[in-house]
C-alpha cells in the first residue's frame, strides 16, 4: 500500500497547493521544484492512435501552455522563484497503453455500458526531469490521466512549474456514473453553452451528461419522423436541437470521456405535446395549474390510450437511434392523478379496457421500456415509478433518486440500481427564491441553497446494507432551469458541480479511508474555480480572494 | 412643475393585454392608446437648445445608436410576425425634439446629476402623438431630458430592423418620488475591473438609478490608490493589477455622472480596515488576530486605532485626500460592525484611552467628529451606517445621512433622531443573501441573511413604513447592495440583474404604484403586470450584453399570469 503523503500533509494543516480535483485514489508527492521545458511535448506511444486521443493530447498541451494559473497563496508563488529558476526541466510526458490493451477511440470507451468502462490510469512525474509517464488500459484512462496532469502546474513569470515533484498517481473512480443534469426545456441553451459545459465537466472527470432535453414548457428536440412535436413545441424555430446538433453534442461529449443519457420525461411533464397532438394530452394547460401539475403548465400524456402508447413507443425508438449511449431515461416524475381523474377521455378508455390507472400505467411503461430495450438501451426512470406506482419495470432499470436522499434505501430494497440525484444535496437551482408569480414572500421549494460544502458531505452508501452497496452506480448534480438561462449557466453550476464529481470519484471516504473533509477540499476547489475561470468558464468565487490565498484563515473556527 | 395627468387614465395601462409593458420604472403618469407607431428610416433626435452641453449631445448620440442596434423583440405568444401588418401601416415618427422649459438653465448633465441630493430636477414630459411626425421631450433640466431619453428607448420593439410600438399615442409626465435611488457595490472582497463597473453603470442608467454607492475598500483588500498614502494600495491591494488608480476613479465618476449617476464613495471605518495594516500597521488594532470571530464580524479582524492621535491624523489625511478629489456632494465613512473586544485587548488603544482618560465610546465619538469635520471642510454631506447612531449613539452632524442596513425596522429609530436616511435593509435588499455560507469548515451553514431576496420581496418594500407623516421627508430613498464575498466579475451580472431594478422602481414610484395601489402583496392584482414588465427589462438587458438571469421559464414569459400562484 502506498502512503498518501500529500493528504497527510493537507490534513495536518500545512498549506499544500496541489490542485487535483477529484483527488486521486492514490497519490504521492514530494517537495522538489520541477518546470516544463520550453519545448515540452506530450508523446503518444500508441500504435494507430484514434483521432480523439490525438485531439485530447493537443488540448492538454494547449491548456498547459495557456492556463497561466498562479498558485493561490499570498504572493502568488513568488517565494518559489529561486527554486523554480534552478528546477530541472521536464521535456516530455509519454502516453502508452498497458500491454495487451486494444485500441479504441475515447468515445467508444466512454459510451460502453456502465460498469464495463475502464477509467484507471497511472501517472509518474519524476523530480529529475526524466520523461513523465502515463499508462492506462484504455484511451479513456489516458484521457483521465491527462486531465490530472494538466492540474499539476502553476505559472510564475512564464515558467510552468510544480513544487511537489516527484508526483506519482494511481487512480480509478469509485463509481462509473458521475453525472451532471441540464434541463434545456424550461429555458433554452445553445449548443455552444452545452459544449462549454461538457468541457468543464471533463476537467473534473464527470462521465455522464444527463440531458433533460424536453418538458412541459418546450420541446426543443427535433426527432426524425416526429418533427411536428418540436415544430409546434419549441420556443421558436431557432430554439431547437437538430439531429445534427445532437450528433455534434454526443460526439463532443464522447471525445471528452462523457456519455450522454437523454431523458424524454413521460407520462407527466408533457403538456407541450398538446401543441402538436392535442388529443394525446389530458388537462393541457388546465387551470388552476396547481390542481393538475407540480408547476405550470399542466398536461400529461393520455397513457391509457393505445394510440398514445404506440405513438410514444415510436417516438422513443427514434430518439434512441439518435443517441449511441447504452442508457436512456423515460423520466416518470410527479405524475398527477387528479389530471386523469378529471379527464373524460382517460376515464372512458379505462372503462372500455376494464383497467385501473395503475394497470394502464404498467402497460404503458412496458411499451416504453420495450422500445428502449429493442434499441439496446438500459432504461432509467425517476424514483416515483418504483416507489409510488405499482408498475412492472425491467429488472435492469436504473432508478434516479431525487425527492430525498432518504429514498435510496427504499429503491435498493426493491433491488434496483441507483443513481443519487437527491434534491436535499444536489439541486443546483434551490435557494434562488420563488419563481412562480404573485408570491412575493415565498422561497424556492427546496430551500436552502445547496452549498458545495453540503453536496460534498453526501455519502453514497448511507442507509444501505453491505449487500445493497453494489446497486449504487453513482450520482449527479442537477440544474433545473426555471430561473437559469445561458446568462447564468456557468455561475450557477461551477464550481459547485465539482463537489459530486469528487464524491463519486472517491466514494464514501477519502482514499486513505478517512471521511471526506471540506476543510481540506476548499483550497483545491478554489484551484478548480480559478482554473476554470482561466479557461473561460464563469465559475463563481467561493470566498473573497483574501481567503483563497490563505487556506484555513476563513474557516468558521479559525 | 410639470402637470401630472390624472390617475384614472393610468388604468389604460394596467388593463392593456399587450404593448405598454416596456417601461421600467413605471412613469408616475402615463396614458397610452392602441395605435401602431414606428420610427422612420430617417428618424433623428434634435436638440432644440441653444449651446447644448456636450454630455447631453453624447447621451443623444448613444440613444440614437441604441435605437438602431437594439434587437429586442416583443415577448408575445405566437411570435412577432403577427405584428407585421400593424407595423406596415403604422404612423411614422420622423423625429424626437428635446427642449428645456422656458426658464430652465442650460447646465451639463453631469453637473445636474451631482447637485445636492434634494435640489435635482429629474422630471420630464414625453409626448408621442399619432397625428404628427414629431415626438416631444421636455424637461426643466438636462438631467430630466436624459431620464426622458431612457424612457423613450424603452418604448420600442424590433421587427427586422424597424422599431415600433403598438400603444400610441403616448403621453408621459414623470418624476421620481425619491432622489436617492442607488446601488451599493463592494469592490474589496473581490476585485472588479473598470469595465465591469462601467457596464453596471450603463445598466443602472437604463432603470434611472441615480447613485453608485461605491464600497471601494474593506478588510480584505484596499484597491484605491491614494497619492498621499501610497502604501494603502501598494501593500493592501490584491495585486498591482487590482487597483483603481486616481485616473480610473476619475474616469468612472465622469462616466457615471454623464449617465445621470452620482458617485458616493464609502471609506468604511473605523471597522473593516484590516487591509490598511499591510501598508500602515501602526494604525490597526487586532490585525489578522485569531480567532477572527472574537474580533470581527468576518475574517480578517482589524480596526483603526481610534484613540491614537496619529491614527486620527492618518484618517483625516485619508478622508481629506479622497474627498477633495471627488466630484459630488456626498461621502460616506461607513461605520458598521465595530468590534469592542478588538480595542479592549489592544494594548496601544488601552494606553491611549488611559492617557486621555476617556472611554472607547467617547473615543469613537471623537473620531467620527474628526472624520465628519474633514468631510464638511471638503463640502461633503457625510453618510454613516446606522449602527453608529443606533448601537453606539455617536454624535453626528445634523446633515448626516444614515444608511439603515441591519433591518428595515430600524428606520423609525433613525427618523426619531431627526436624521435623514436611506433604506438599505438586509431583510429586503441584500443581493448576496441566500447563496450559502462562504466561511470554510461550516458544512451545513447558510448565509447569515437567508433567504435569498427575490425581486418580489425587494419590490414589496414600503419606504414610508412605520414613519410618521412629519418624518417622511427624512427619507431620501434607498439602495440595494451587493457584498462580494461570493461574487466577482464572473457572476456580477446574474446576481445583480434584473433584481436591482426592483429597488429602482420602488424609489422612483414611492410607497405605492402611481395609481395609489400597493406594488405587491396579498391583496394586489398588479403583480402579473409588474412581472411582465420586468421580463421585458430583463430581455432588454440581455440584448445589451448584461447577463441578467431568467426570472421564469420562457413559457411563462409569453403568457403573463399563467404562472402565477
Amino acid at each position: 500500500m502506498r502512503q498518501h503523503i500529500a493528504l497527510i500533509a493537507l490534513l495536518g494543516g500545512i498549506p499544500v497547493a496541489l490542485g487535483i480535483w477529484p483527488i486521486p485514489r492514490s497519490l504521492e508527492t514530494g517537495t522538489s521544484a520541477l518546470k516544463l521545458a520550453p519545448d515540452f511535448t506530450i508523446e503518444l506511444n500508441v500504435h494507430n492512435p484514434p483521432a480523439d486521443l490525438s485531439a485530447a493530447v493537443s488540448r492538454s498541451a494547449n491548456y498547459i501552455k495557456t492556463d497561466k494559473l498562479e498558485q493561490l497563496v499570498v504572493g502568488r508563488g513568488a517565494s518559489n522563484s529561486s527554486a523554480v529558476s534552478r528546477a530541472p526541466q521536464l521535456k516530455s510526458l509519454t502516453l502508452s497503453l498497458e500491454p495487451g490493451s486494444t485500441v479504441h477511440s475515447i468515445m467508444d470507451e466512454a459510451i460502453k455500458e456502465i460498469g464495463t468502462r475502464s477509467e484507471e490510469y497511472k501517472l509518474d512525474v519524476p523530480a529529475s526531469g526524466e520523461s513523465a509517464t502515463l499508462t492506462a488500459n484504455s484511451t479513456l484512462g489516458l484521457l483521465r490521466g491527462l486531465t490530472t496532469f494538466e492540474q499539476l502546474w502553476y505559472d510564475l513569470s512564464g515558467d510552468t512549474y510544480t513544487i511537489q515533484a516527484p508526483i506519482s498517481v494511481i487512480d480509478t473512480p469509485a463509481y462509473p456514473f458521475r453525472g451532471f443534469m441540464l434541463d434545456t426545456a424550461r429555458n433554452f441553451f445553445n449548443v455552444s453553452d452545452i459544449k462549454r459545459t461538457l468541457d468543464a465537466m471533463s476537467w473534473v472527470k464527470i462521465s455522464q451528461f444527463h440531458w433533460h432535453v424536453v418538458d412541459s414548457q418546450s420541446f426543443p428536440l427535433q426527432i426524425p419522423g416526429f418533427m411536428e412535436v418540436s415544430q409546434k413545441g419549441a420556443y421558436s424555430s431557432s430554439m431547437v436541437y437538430t439531429p445534427e446538433d445532437v450528433q455534434d453534442i454526443v460526439q463532443y461529449a464522447g471525445e471528452r470521456g462523457i456519455d450522454v443519457m437523454v431523458e424524454i420525461d413521460i407520462p407527466g411533464h408533457t403538456s407541450v405535446f398538446s401543441e402538436s397532438h392535442p388529443d394525446f394530452v389530458a388537462c393541457a394547460e388546465a387551470s388552476p395549474w396547481a390542481t393538475f401539475a407540480s408547476e405550470p403548465p399542466a398536461g400529461q400524456l393520455r397513457f391509457a390510450s393505445a394510440t398514445v402508447k404506440n405513438f410514444t413507443a415510436g417516438l422513443l425508438t427514434e430518439v434512441a437511434k439518435m443517441f449511441p449511449s447504452s442508457i436512456m431515461s423515460t423520466g416518470g416524475d410527479e405524475l398527477n392523478t387528479e389530471c386523469y381523474a378529471q379527464d373524460p377521455e382517460t376515464q372512458a378508455t379505462l372503462k372500455e379496457t376494464g383497467q385501473d390507472l395503475q394497470q394502464a400505467l404498467s402497460v404503458f411503461m412496458q411499451a416504453a421500456q420495450g422500445a428502449l430495450q429493442t434499441q439496446g438501451k438500459t432504461p432509467a426512470v425517476w424514483e416515483e415509478m418504483v416507489l409510488d406506482n405499482n408498475v412492472t419495470l425491467s429488472n435492469d432499470t436504473v432508478v434516479l433518486v431525487w425527492i430525498s436522499s432518504m429514498d435510496a434505501a427504499a429503491v435498493a430494497a426493491k433491488n434496483f440500481r441507483i443513481v443519487h440525484a437527491p434534491s436535499d444535496y444536489f439541486y443546483l437551482d434551490c435557494g434562488a427564491g420563488e419563481w412562480v408569480g404573485d408570491d412575493p414572500e415565498a422561497n424556492s421549494w427546496c430551500d436552502p441553497f445547496k452549498t458545495w460544502q453540503k453536496s460534498y458531505t453526501f455519502d453514497p452508501l448511507a442507509n444501505l446494507t453491505e449487500a445493497q452497496t453494489s446497486l449504487v452506480l453513482g450520482g449527479e448534480q442537477l440544474l433545473w432551469t426555471e430561473q437559469s438561462s445561458p446568462a447564468n449557466l456557468d455561475p450557477i453550476v461551477w464550481p459547485r458541480a465539482a463537489s459530486s464529481a469528487e464524491v463519486f470519484w472517491t466514494g464514501a471516504t477519502l482514499p486513505g479511508g478517512e471521511p471526506r473533509n471540506g476543510t481540506e477540499a476548499l483550497p483545491r476547489l478554489h484551484d478548480v474555480a480559478f482554473r476554470m475561470a482561466q479557461r473561460g468558464i464563469r465559475a463563481i468565487p467561493l470566498q473573497p480572494l483574501w481567503c483563497a490565498l490563505r487556506p484555513g484563515k476563513c474557516n468558521v473556527d479559525s | 412643475m410639470v402637470a401630472l395627468i390624472p390617475f384614472p387614465l393610468l388604468l389604460g395601462l394596467v388593463l392593456l393585454s399587450h404593448g405598454a409593458r416596456a417601461l421600467w420604472p413605471i412613469p408616475r403618469s402615463l396614458t397610452t392608446g392602441s395605435s401602431a407607431v414606428k420610427l422612420s428610416k430617417t428618424f433623428a433626435i434634435h436638440v432644440d437648445i441653444a449651446h447644448p452641453p456636450q454630455d447631453l449631445l453624447d447621451a443623444v448620440a448613444r440613444s440614437t445608436s441604441r435605437l438602431q442596434t437594439d434587437k429586442f423583440q416583443r415577448l408575445v405568444l405566437g411570435g412577432v410576425s403577427q405584428d407585421i401588418t400593424a407595423v406596415h401601416t403604422a404612423h411614422e415618427i420622423k423625429s424626437l425634439i428635446l427642449a428645456l422649459t422656458a426658464s430652465a438653465p442650460v447646465r451639463n448633465l453631469s453637473e445636474e446629476a451631482t447637485m445636492a441630493i434634494n435640489s435635482r430636477s429629474e422630471s420630464y414630459t414625453l409626448s408621442l402623438p399619432t397625428h404628427q411626425a414629431q415626438a416631444i421631450l421636455t424637461a426643466n433640466s438636462t438631467l430630466g431630458l436624459f431620464r426622458g431619453l431612457a424612457t423613450f428607448e424603452q418604448l420600442w420593439y424590433d421587427l427586422d430592423g424597424t422599431k415600433y410600438l403598438l400603444n400610441g399615442p403616448l403621453e408621459i409626465a414623470d418624476e421620481p418620488a425619491f432622489p436617492y435611488r442607488g446601488f451599493s457595490f463592494d469592490t474589496s472582497r473581490n476585485f472588479y475591473p473598470v469595465s465591469d463597473i462601467l457596464r453596471t453603470i450603463d445598466a443602472m442608467s437604463m432603470v434611472k438609478l441615480s447613485i453608485l454607492y461605491w464600497h471601494i475598500i474593506d478588510s480584505q483588500s484596499f484597491p484605491l490608490e491614494v497619492s498621499e498614502l501610497p502604501y494603502l494600495s501598494v501593500k493592501g491591494a490584491y495585486s498591482t493589477n487590482e487597483v483603481y488608480s486616481e485616473q480610473d476613479v476619475q474616469q468612472i465618476v465622469a462616466y457615471a455622472n454623464a449617465r445621470g449617476i452620482d458617485v458616493i464613495m464609502e471609506l468604511d471605518s473605523p471597522g473593516h480596515t484590516t487591509a490598511i495594516s499591510y501598508g500602515y500597521p501602526q494604525h490597526i488594532a487586532c490585525a489578522n488576530k485569531s480567532p477572527w470571530a472574537t474580533y470581527a464580524s468576518e475574517p480578517p479582524a482589524g480596526q483603526l486605532r481610534i484613540a491614537s492621535n496619529a491614527t486620527i491624523q492618518f484618517a483625516k489625511t485619508l478622508f481629506g485626500s479622497v474627498s477633495s478629489k471627488l466630484h459630488g456632494t456626498m461621502t460616506s465613512s461607513g461605520g458598521d460592525e465595530v468590534n469592542l473586544p478588538c480595542w479592549a485587548e489592544d494594548k496601544e488603544t488601552q494606553a491611549d484611552l488611559a492617557r486621555t482618560n476617556i472611554t472607547i465610546e467617547q473615543a469613537l465619538d471623537s473620531f467620527i467628529g474628526e472624520v465628519q469635520g474633514v468631510l464638511k471642510k471638503n463640502g461633503k454631506v457625510p453618510f454613516i451606517k446606522s449602527d453608529m447612531v443606533l448601537t453606539h449613539n455617536v454624535t453626528v452632524t445634523n446633515d448626516t445621512v444614515v444608511v439603515v442596513w441591519q433591518k428595515s425596522a430600524d428606520a423609525p429609530a433613525v427618523a426619531s433622531r431627526n436624521l435623514r436616511l436611506i433604506h438599505q435593509p438586509s431583510d429586503y435588499f441584500y443581493l448576496d443573501c441566500g447563496a450559502g455560507e462562504w466561511l470554510g469548515a461550516d458544512i451545513l451553514g447558510n448565509s447569515w441573511c437567508d433567504p435569498f431576496k427575490t425581486w418580489q420581496r425587494a419590490y414589496s418594500f414600503d419606504p414610508l413604513a412605520n414613519l410618521t407623516e412629519p418624518q417622511q421627508h427624512l427619507v431620501l430613498g434607498g439602495q440595494m447592495p451587493i457584498w462580494s464575498e461570493q461574487t466577482d466579475p464572473e457572476n456580477l451580472d446574474p446576481i445583480v440583474w434584473p433584481r436591482l431594478a426592483s429597488g429602482a422602481e420602488v424609489f422612483w414610484t414611492g410607497a405605492t404604484l402611481p395609481d395609489g395601489s400597493p406594488r405587491l402583496g396579498p391583496n394586489t392584482t398588479s403583480g402579473t403586470q409588474v412581472l411582465a414588465r420586468l421580463h421585458e427589462l430583463r430581455f432588454r438587458l440581455v440584448d445589451r450584453g448584461v447577463r441578467a438571469i431568467a426570472l421564469q421559464p420562457k413559457w411563462c414569459v409569453l403568457r403573463p399570469g399563467d404562472c402565477d400562484l
